[in-house]
């Protein structure tokens, strides 16, 4: 992101009142239009919420206008504050707590037609599951970019693992070894990012591009050779893990103690890259080489060694990524299935300001928000056409990306060569 | 940023050098041949790539894979089949793009006349066109240091653009085909001018909003058709009506034989491009990108709105895109477009304008080179995978963009002003 020129209102007084008249009005608007649309069009309508994992026959009904026009006046009341003026520290609350009630207003709008059930258990379940991919790729992105180098290609590692997951482990008829093919996949492609970034020196956004292009042409073309032959395209699958009786609690059972082995590593994975990038002697280091590489050199750190070797080490997180799209969801490799999830993953990174936590967070929505479009989707009924429902998660991107949420500040030297010769 | 940082001081003066010791011309081609100046890193990406595209072929081959396990027992087992394997692939790439011998002895014995000679040609040029517009589509961007990787939904708008222009209007087609490559222009520049926009006002970084407009307009290409309004009335598969008569461009061999599909947009491309280097090297529009891409910061000092040059240039190079899908809409799919017709032309303009180093005349070449390659690998599949063409353009472009891996490799030497390479900016 551009790097904000406006820090300024930090050193404001945080209790001082402002205005935010443009946010007020849009908002204020929006909740109005969600209240009187709820009251004349959603008369008799309910929503049903269903937990049919843990305790079937457990059912609530929601009266939808009822809810709908509730959350409008919410959003309303939101924007209403906003043009009137509140203290400076609220707004960030404020503005939070607005959007929230009118996206659940239209989740709830998009729920209410006759035949479609909210079930709980089954769309949080799936939206944990569904925001690995992010997660992984999110998290390679952190550790490339804390260091300095920008990672535009997630979406090339992400292919080159989803495709060498399922060759390595036809072929030694081990998904474990397919999924650490994958890993070592994802790697090579990092490898040559960080040799072209730290020994030959090339824009880092350019070389991205170029081992995206690469890793779709060399995954197609290999998919169209292998073809010919058969069974090096077989589909493999890891276990779902089950806890027993605490698969049994209601919501968070089946949600936290009954799912896929990808998403028990991907938390674990999303503490450890936390733990290493600032409770570590290497966090710091990388750190320090992602902010002031200069800093760090004369510190006796050599740069350019420790942003090859964490780049190269990232391709094995989003490697392990591209094995989600392929052996966490039972799938044979088809080409381009990573449909640019990889570039969502990159605005989730950025979402989560370049720290895991942040990044687990972006995850989520981002995987509740792909979770209810497909339900949606599969659920038919609905009264948006299923094309726009799968382009919610890339427009949420851009919405990301561009910032309404807040300017992210990257790290300082990202994306800038480090040459120890020019100072 | 683009661009050849090192021009500049590759044009200054000769050295002086002693006239005793003046180097014949066949020294001075020798050391040529040795330096990595942008000429010879090109050819040399252009051999070293398919020197990998050979291994590859190799390694992914079954029956040649299993004879280099017994490569000590009978070695010419091995490379005897590597040879042909390689060989008969790039072989069948240059038939189809090129000439086809098959074709040739046909001729000569008059069994075929001279169209059927020429269509391999006429498939290259065909497939060379929409990668000039999108090819133009980065590279201009690519002057104001804007790296466009959203030509594919670009040319997508604009080929719904010119398809709807060009199934409802009812006008004679001197009136007609303007209008219908106006509306591909119009509707491309306006969904392209988006990531401008954005990242002039809220610094949006246009790599990750124009690759996510990509998809957006993917999905809406698949809503569109099968809309009532465009759907096709007598085919029930998802494919758009036909446009009319009067709005499709005229083929330009047709007269030789109704099979050559070469069009009159290749002209229309090759115009476009001498117009976008007048517009880069005379216009005060084109010095205005060149300047920001350049150095931002300092062309805002001079008074020029950086934000501003953003959201036009990406309007423009969205517009050019958007003329690679009016030239798809009213050419080779005017019997009605499918979600196919656009194939992949949006990604490979990127590749085209990085080999052709964001200039107007090395666009239209690498296009061509490209379009060649895209020919040759549509003809020559299923016997060699048709990703191969994708597989060798960003091979060619990574050497391209990494002209220091080509001189390490090679050994070559340095060129008196250092390595050409390509910028873009970072977030």
């Amino acid at each position: 992101m551009a790097v904000d020129t406006a820090t300024a209102p930090a050193l404001l007084d945080e209790s001082a009142v402002a205005r935010k008249p443009i946010h007020g009005w849009s908002l204020a608007v929006l909740g109005a239009l969600m209240t009187v649309g709820a009251l004349t069009q959603l008369g008799g309508r309910e929503v049903l919420f269903r937990l049919d994992q843990t305790s079937p026959g457990a059912e609530w009904a929601l009266p939808a206008s009822f809810a709908v026009a509730v959350l409008g006046v919410l959003t309303a009341l939101g924007g209403a504050l906003m043009v009137y003026g509140i203290q400076r520290r609220f707004h960030k609350t404020v503005l939070a707590v607005a959007v929230t009630c009118f996206a659940l207003g239209l989740l709830l709008w998009a729920m209410s037609p006759e035949g479609v059930v909210f079930r709980v258990e089954a769309i949080l379940a799936g939206a944990l599951f569904l925001s690995m991919p992010y997660i992984f790729g999110a998290l390679s992105g952190v550790v490339c970019e804390r260091s300095g180098v920008i990672n535009i290609g997630i979406e090339g590692q992400f292919l080159m693992g989803a495709f060498s997951g399922v060759l390595v482990a036809s072929i030694s008829g081990n998904v474990y070894i397919g999924i650490v093919g994958a890993m070592l996949a994802g790697s090579l492609s990092t490898l040559l990012l960080a040799l072209m970034a730290t020994k030959y020196q090339v824009n880092q956004v350019v070389v991205g591009v170029i081992l995206n292009l690469l890793a779709l042409g060399l995954t197609g073309f290999m998919f169209d050779q292998l073809k010919k032959t058969p069974g090096y395209n077989v589909a493999a699958s890891v276990p779902v893990l089950d806890f027993g009786p605490l698969a049994e609690i209601p919501i968070i059972g089946p949600t936290l103690f009954r799912q896929n082995l990808f998403v028990y590593v991907g938390l674990a994975l999303v503490a450890l890259v936390w733990f290493l990038l600032f409770r570590t002697r290497w966090g710091l280091r990388t750190r320090s080489v992602g902010e002031h590489p200069a800093a760090a050199d004369a510190m006796g750190v050599n740069v350019n060694r420790l942003r090859f070797w964490n780049v190269t080490a990232a391709g094995l997180i989003s490697g392990f990524g591209g094995a989600f799209f392929t052996i966490a969801n039972s799938l044979a490799f088809t080409k381009n299935m990573t449909a640019g999830l990889g570039f969502v993953a990159l605005a989730v990174m950025i979402v989560g300001r370049w720290n895991p936590l942040g990044v687990l967070a972006g995850a989520l929505i981002f995987g509740f928000t792909t979770q209810v479009s497909r339900y949606l989707d599969t659920a038919g009924n609905s009264i948006v056409p299923g094309e726009f429902l799968q382009m919610l998660p890339y427009a949420v991107t851009i919405v990301v990306v561009a910032g309404l949420i807040g300017r992210a500040k990257a790290p300082a030297a990202d994306g800038v060569p480090y040459n120890p010769g020019d100072k | 940023m683009t661009t050849e940082n090192t021009t500049a001081t590759a044009e200054q003066p000769e050295s002086p050098e002693p006239p005793e010791s003046k180097p014949s011309f066949a020294r001075l081609f020798g050391r040529y041949l040795i330096e990595a100046n942008s000429v010879m890193v090109t050819v040399y990406s252009l051999l070293l790539a398919f020197a990998i595209g050979a291994v590859l072929l190799i390694v992914s081959d079954e029956q040649v894979r299993s004879s280099y396990g017994y490569f000590f027992a009978r070695p010419s087992d091995a490379l005897g089949g590597s040879w042909n394997l390689i060989y008969s692939s790039y072989m069948d790439l240059f038939q189809g793009a090129i000439l086809n011998f098959n074709t040739l002895e046909r001729f000569q014995a008059g069994n075929a006349d001279f169209g059927d000679l020429l269509r391999p040609l006429s498939e290259t040029l065909t497939n060379a066109t929409p990668l000039i517009f999108t090819g133009l589509a980065v590279g201009l961007a690519f002057r104001a240091g804007l790296f466009n990787i959203g030509a594919q939904g670009q040319m997508i708008f604009g080929m719904l653009g010119a398809l709807v222009i060009g199934f409802s209007l009812n006008v004679p087609a001197i009136v007609h085909i303007p209008l219908a490559i106006l509306a591909g222009a119009v509707a491309g520049g306006l969904f392209g001018a988006v990531p401008g926009v954005l990242k002039a006002t809220t610094g949006a970084h246009e790599v990750i909003s124009s690759i996510m407009l990509n998809n957006i307009a993917a999905l809406f290409l698949v809503w569109a058709l099968s809309t009532k309004f465009i759907h096709s009335e007598t085919r029930s598969e998802l494919v758009s009506k036909p446009v009319r008569d009067s709005a499709e461009l005229p083929a330009l061999l047709g007269w030789l034989n109704p099979s050559l599909r070469v069009n009159l947009a290749i002209v229309v491309g090759v115009a476009v491009a001498v117009g976008v280097w007048w517009l880069l090297t005379k216009s005060t529009f084109g010095y205005r990108i060149r300047a920001v891409g350049f150095n931002g910061p300092a062309s805002a000092t001079a008074g020029m709105s950086v934000g501003r040059t953003y959201a036009t240039t990406m309007g423009a190079a969205g517009a050019l895109a958007g003329l690679a899908g009016a030239a798809l809409a009213l050419g080779t799919g005017s019997g009605g477009v499918n979600t196919a017709t656009v194939l992949e032309y949006g990604f490979d303009g990127i590749t085209v304008a990085l080999l052709g180093r964001a200039n107007p005349a090395g666009i239209v070449v690498s296009a061509l080179l490209f379009g060649a390659l895209k020919a040759g690998a549509l003809s020559a599949q299923p016997d060699v995978p048709v990703d191969i063409s994708t597989l060798l353009q960003a091979t060619i472009v990574l050497f391209i963009a990494a002209p220091a891996l080509v001189k390490a490799i090679l050994r070559l030497r340095t060129p008196r002003g250092g390595l050409v390479t390509l910028e873009a900016k970072g977030w």
